[in-house]
C-alpha cells in the first residue's frame, strides 16, 4: 500500500495502516531547531536547515528526513511568506540560539544589541518591522500597527488589502510545484491561502507594509460584538474572491492534490471558546459552508480546518459547515478527551492531530511516557480509519529529541502490529 | 440606588455609551467618585468575571466590557485622585521573557482594575529584572506572570526565583496561563495560581488580605 493509498483510506474511514503526517503544512510541522537535531540523530547529511515558515521558525522536512520519521504526507510548498517576502535566494543566518540556518533573503533580519530580532513586510527596511522575535524567544510575533481608529470612517476595504484574485506568477509556481510532486507516492496536501476567516494571527497583516482597518489583536475581538457588520463584510468580499480562486486552482491542480488546507482560525482556549455557538452560526459557518460546498462540488479534495483548544461546543457545526478533516485536536484542552471525541465525531470527520500532548508529555515527559502516550492515542483514535497521526500542533524548539524518537518508533511499532 | 444599579448593568452589558451616560448622570446627581466605583462599575465586572466562568460569554464580551469600563474610569480617576481616593491595592503584571501571547494577560488586568486594584502592566516579553523593578517603585502587593508556552515556562520558574531571591516581603506572586496548574505553580513557589479571570480576582483578594 502506497503512502497515498494509507492517507486516502484513512480519509474515506476504512481501517488500514495508520498514516503519518510530519511536516506537510505549516499547521503539522516543526520547529529549526527540532528538525537539525533530527537530522544529526537519523545521522543524516548536515547541512543548515531551511526555514521554510519564518513566522513559527519551521524547519523544512526534506525527503530524507520524512522518510525515516515515516511520513506519508508531502506539502506544496509556499511562494510567499507571512511577512509578504518570497521563498527565494536562500543564505545562511546564524540564529540567537546559536544554530545555522537558511533564510530567504527578504528575512534580513534586523538584530539589536539586546538580541531582539526584527523582520519586515516584504523585506523593506524603510517601513516598520512586522516582526518580532524576542531575546531568548524561537519564533516571531506580529508586531501591532494599528493606525487610530475613527468609527465613522471604517470601511472594509481596508481589511480586504490581502484578498486578490491569484495571479500568473502564483499559478506558474503551483504548477512548478505539481512537476516537482510529480510521481509522488505520499499524499499531497495543498494550501493556498484567503480562505482562513479571521485568523487572528493573520488579522495583524505582517505581510502588508502600511494594513489599514482593523489590525490589533484586541480590536478585532471587539469587531465581532460591536462591528458585526462589519466583520461580514470582509467574510463577504474575501468569500466572493476565494471562491473564483478555488475555480483556477481547481483547473490547476486537478486531482492531484488530496488535501487542502482551508482555515486556521483558532476557536478555542484551554478551557472555553472565543465565541458562542451562535456566534459562530452567524459568522463563520456560511462562509465555511460555501467554501466546502464549492470544493466539494468541484474537487475530490478534502477540506482541512485547523483549531486550537476546547471546541468541543463546535465540533457539530464544523462537519455541519463540511469540514472533513479537523487539526491539531488539542486533547489537553477542556473536554477534548480522545475516546469521547472519537466515539461521538469519529465517523464523520478525520482527526488529523491528537497524537501525542505538547503541552506537557512531548516537551517534558520520558521517552516511556512518550511512548505509552503515543500507542494508547493510536488505539483510541486508529479504529476504522479517520485518524492521521499528527503531534497537537507544530513540535516546539527545546523538545527533547528522544522523545520525537520514542513517538516514531511507537507509531512504527503500532503498524507492524508490536 | 436605581442609578447605580443600571450602570453595574451597562458595565457588564458592555454598553459604552450607557456607561459614561450613567456616570456623569450620578457625578450630576453627587454622587461620589469612590463610590460610584465601588457599587456601580465592581459589582458589574464581577458579573462579567462570573459569566466568563461559565461560559456564558466569551473574550470579545470581556473585552467590550473592559471597554466600557476604562471609558467610566477615564472620568473617574481624576476625581479620585483629586480626592486622594487611591486604590488599597497595586498589582504588577506582563507575560514573561520569550511569550508574546497576552489575550489572557490582558483579560487578567482588566479584571484585576474592575475589582478595584492599581494595575501596572508591563506588556509581553517581560524580562525578570523589570518585574523586580516595576514590584518595588510600584510597591506592588501582587506581581501576576503570564505564560501560554511550555517553552516559556522555564522563564516563569526563572523569573518567580528571581522575585523571590530579591526579597520583597510584601509581594505575593501569582502565576497563570494555559499550560500552567497548580501543580507547576507550587513546584516553583509562587503564592498563588488561577485558571481564569473571574477565579483570578478571588484568589488575588486573598493573597493581599482582603476576603473574597
Ligand atoms: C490565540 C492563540 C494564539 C494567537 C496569540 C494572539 C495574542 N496576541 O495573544 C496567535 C495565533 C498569534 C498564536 C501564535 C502562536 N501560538 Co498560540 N495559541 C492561542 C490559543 C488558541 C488561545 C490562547 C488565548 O489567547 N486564549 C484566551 C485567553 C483568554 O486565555 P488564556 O491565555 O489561557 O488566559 C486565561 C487563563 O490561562 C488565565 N491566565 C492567563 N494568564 C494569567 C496570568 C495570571 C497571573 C493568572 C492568575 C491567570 C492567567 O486567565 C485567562 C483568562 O481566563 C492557544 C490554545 C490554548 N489551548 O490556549 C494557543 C497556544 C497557546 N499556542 C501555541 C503555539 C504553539 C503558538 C505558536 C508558538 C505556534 C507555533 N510556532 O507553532 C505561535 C507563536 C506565538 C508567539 N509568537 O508567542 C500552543 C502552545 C503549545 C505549547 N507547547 O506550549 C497552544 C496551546 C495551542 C496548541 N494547540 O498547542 N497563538
Amino acid at each position: 500500500m502506497t503512502s497515498r493509498e494509507k492517507v486516502r483510506r484513512a480519509l474515506n474511514h476504512q481501517s488500514g495502516p495508520v498514516p503519518v503526517d510530519i511536516g506537510s503544512t505549516g499547521l503539522t510541522s516543526m520547529h529549526v531547531s527540532c528538525v537539525a537535531a533530527l537530522r544529526q540523530h537519523y545521522g543524516l547529511p548536515n547541512h543548515p536547515v531551511k526555514v521554510v515558515e519564518p513566522y513559527q521558525m519551521l524547519g523544512e522536512v526534506e525527503d530524507d528526513l520524512a522518510r525515516v520519521l515515516g511520513s506519508d504526507c508531502v506539502g506544496m510548498k509556499a511562494r510567499g511568506t507571512m511577512f509578504g517576502f518570497k521563498n527565494e535566494d536562500w543564505r545562511e543566518w546564524r540564529a540567537p540560539w546559536g544554530q545555522v540556518m537558511l533564510v530567504p533573503k527578504g528575512f534580513g533580519p534586523r538584530e539589536d544589541p539586546s538580541g531582539d530580532v526584527y523582520v519586515f513586510p516584504e523585506g523593506d527596511t524603510s517601513v516598520p518591522p512586522s516582526g518580532h522575535m524576542p531575546a531568548g524567544g524561537y519564533f516571531f510575533d506580529a508586531i501591532i500597527r494599528q493606525e487610530p481608529i475613527d468609527e465613522d470612517k471604517l470601511n472594509p476595504a481596508d481589511n480586504c488589502e490581502e484578498f486578490k484574485p491569484v495571479d500568473a506568477a502564483e499559478i506558474a509556481h503551483w504548477k512548478a510545484e505539481l512537476t516537482r510532486l510529480q510521481g509522488e507516492e505520499r499524499a499531497i496536501v495543498g494550501g493556498v491561502g484567503g480562505t482562513g476567516f479571521g485568523d487572528i494571527a493573520l488579522v495583524p497583516a505582517a505581510f502588508l507594509k502600511h494594513p489599514k482597518g482593523i489590525r490589533d489583536v484586541s480590536e478585532w475581538y471587539v469587531s465581532l460584538v460591536e462591528r458585526r457588520d462589519y466583520v461580514h463584510q470582509i467574510f463577504d468580499f474575501q468569500c466572493e474572491v476565494a471562491l473564483k480562486n478555488l475555480e483556477t486552482y481547481a483547473n490547476t491542480f486537478g486531482d492531484l492534490i488530496d488535501v487542502i488546507v482551508i482555515c486556521g482560525t483558532d476557536f478555542g482556549t484551554q478551557s472555553s471558546q472565543f465565541c458562542s455557538p451562535a456566534t459562530f452560526a452567524d459568522l463563520y459557518a456560511p462562509y465555511y459552508k460555501r467554501v466546502n460546498d464549492w470544493i466539494h462540488a468541484h474537487t475530490k479534495w478534502k477540506t482541512f480546518k485547523h483549531s486550537c483548544g476546547a471546541i468541543r461546543p463546535f465540533m457539530n457545526q464544523f462537519i455541519e459547515c463540511g469540514f472533513d478533516i479537523l487539526n491539531p485536536v488539542q486533547c489537553s484542552a477542556k473536554d477534548m478527551e480522545a475516546p469521547r471525541l472519537k466515539a461521538d465525531f469519529g465517523d464523520r470527520v478525520t482527526f488529523w492531530g491528537g497524537g501525542v500532548d505538547t503541552q506537557r508529555v512531548l516537551p517534558f515527559g520520558t521517552p516511556e511516557e512518550v511512548r505509552a502516550q503515543v500507542t494508547e492515542r493510536l488505539r483510541t483514535f486508529s479504529v476504522n480509519g479517520g485518524f492521521v497521526f499528527n503531534t497537537i500542533h507544530n513540535i516546539q524548539a527545546r523538545t527533547p529529541v528522544a522523545n520525537i524518537v520514542a513517538m516514531v518508533d511507537a507509531i512504527r511499532d503500532f503498524n507492524a502490529g508490536k | 440606588m436605581p442609578l447605580l444599579n443600571d450602570l453595574t448593568a451597562a458595565v457588564a452589558a458592555g454598553k459604552r455609551t450607557d456607561t459614561v451616560r450613567l456616570t456623569q448622570e450620578l457625578l450630576a446627581a453627587g454622587t461620589g467618585p469612590g463610590t460610584i466605583v465601588e457599587q456601580g462599575l465592581v459589582p458589574g465586572m464581577a458579573i462579567v468575571g462570573e459569566q466568563f466562568k461559565k461560559n456564558e460569554i466569551f473574550v470579545p464580551e470581556m473585552l467590550v466590557a473592559a471597554r466600557a469600563m476604562k471609558e467610566a474610569l477615564k472620568l473617574l480617576e481624576p476625581l479620585l485622585a483629586a480626592a486622594g481616593i487611591m486604590p488599597k491595592y497595586t498589582v504588577v503584571v506582563g507575560t514573561v521573557q520569550g511569550d508574546l501571547h497576552d489575550i489572557g494577560k490582558n483579560l487578567i488586568s482588566m479584571m484585576w482594575r474592575g475589582a478595584g486594584f492599581a494595575v501596572v502592566d508591563l506588556g509581553t516579553n517581560v524580562p525578570p529584572e523589570k518585574y523586580f523593578s516595576a514590584a518595588q517603585e510600584h510597591k506592588a502587593h501582587l506581581v501576576g506572570l503570564s505564560a501560554l508556552l511550555t517553552t516559556t515556562m522555564p522563564a516563569m520558574k526563572e523569573t518567580v526565583k528571581i522575585l523571590k531571591a530579591a526579597g520583597l516581603p510584601n509581594t505575593k506572586i501569582m502565576v497563570g496561563g494555559a499550560p500552567i496548574t497548580q501543580a507547576f505553580a507550587d513546584d516553583i513557589g509562587a503564592d498563588g495560581y488561577a485558571a481564569d479571570a473571574g477565579t483570578a480576582v478571588d484568589v488575588a483578594k486573598k493573597l493581599v488580605g482582603e476576603a473574597a
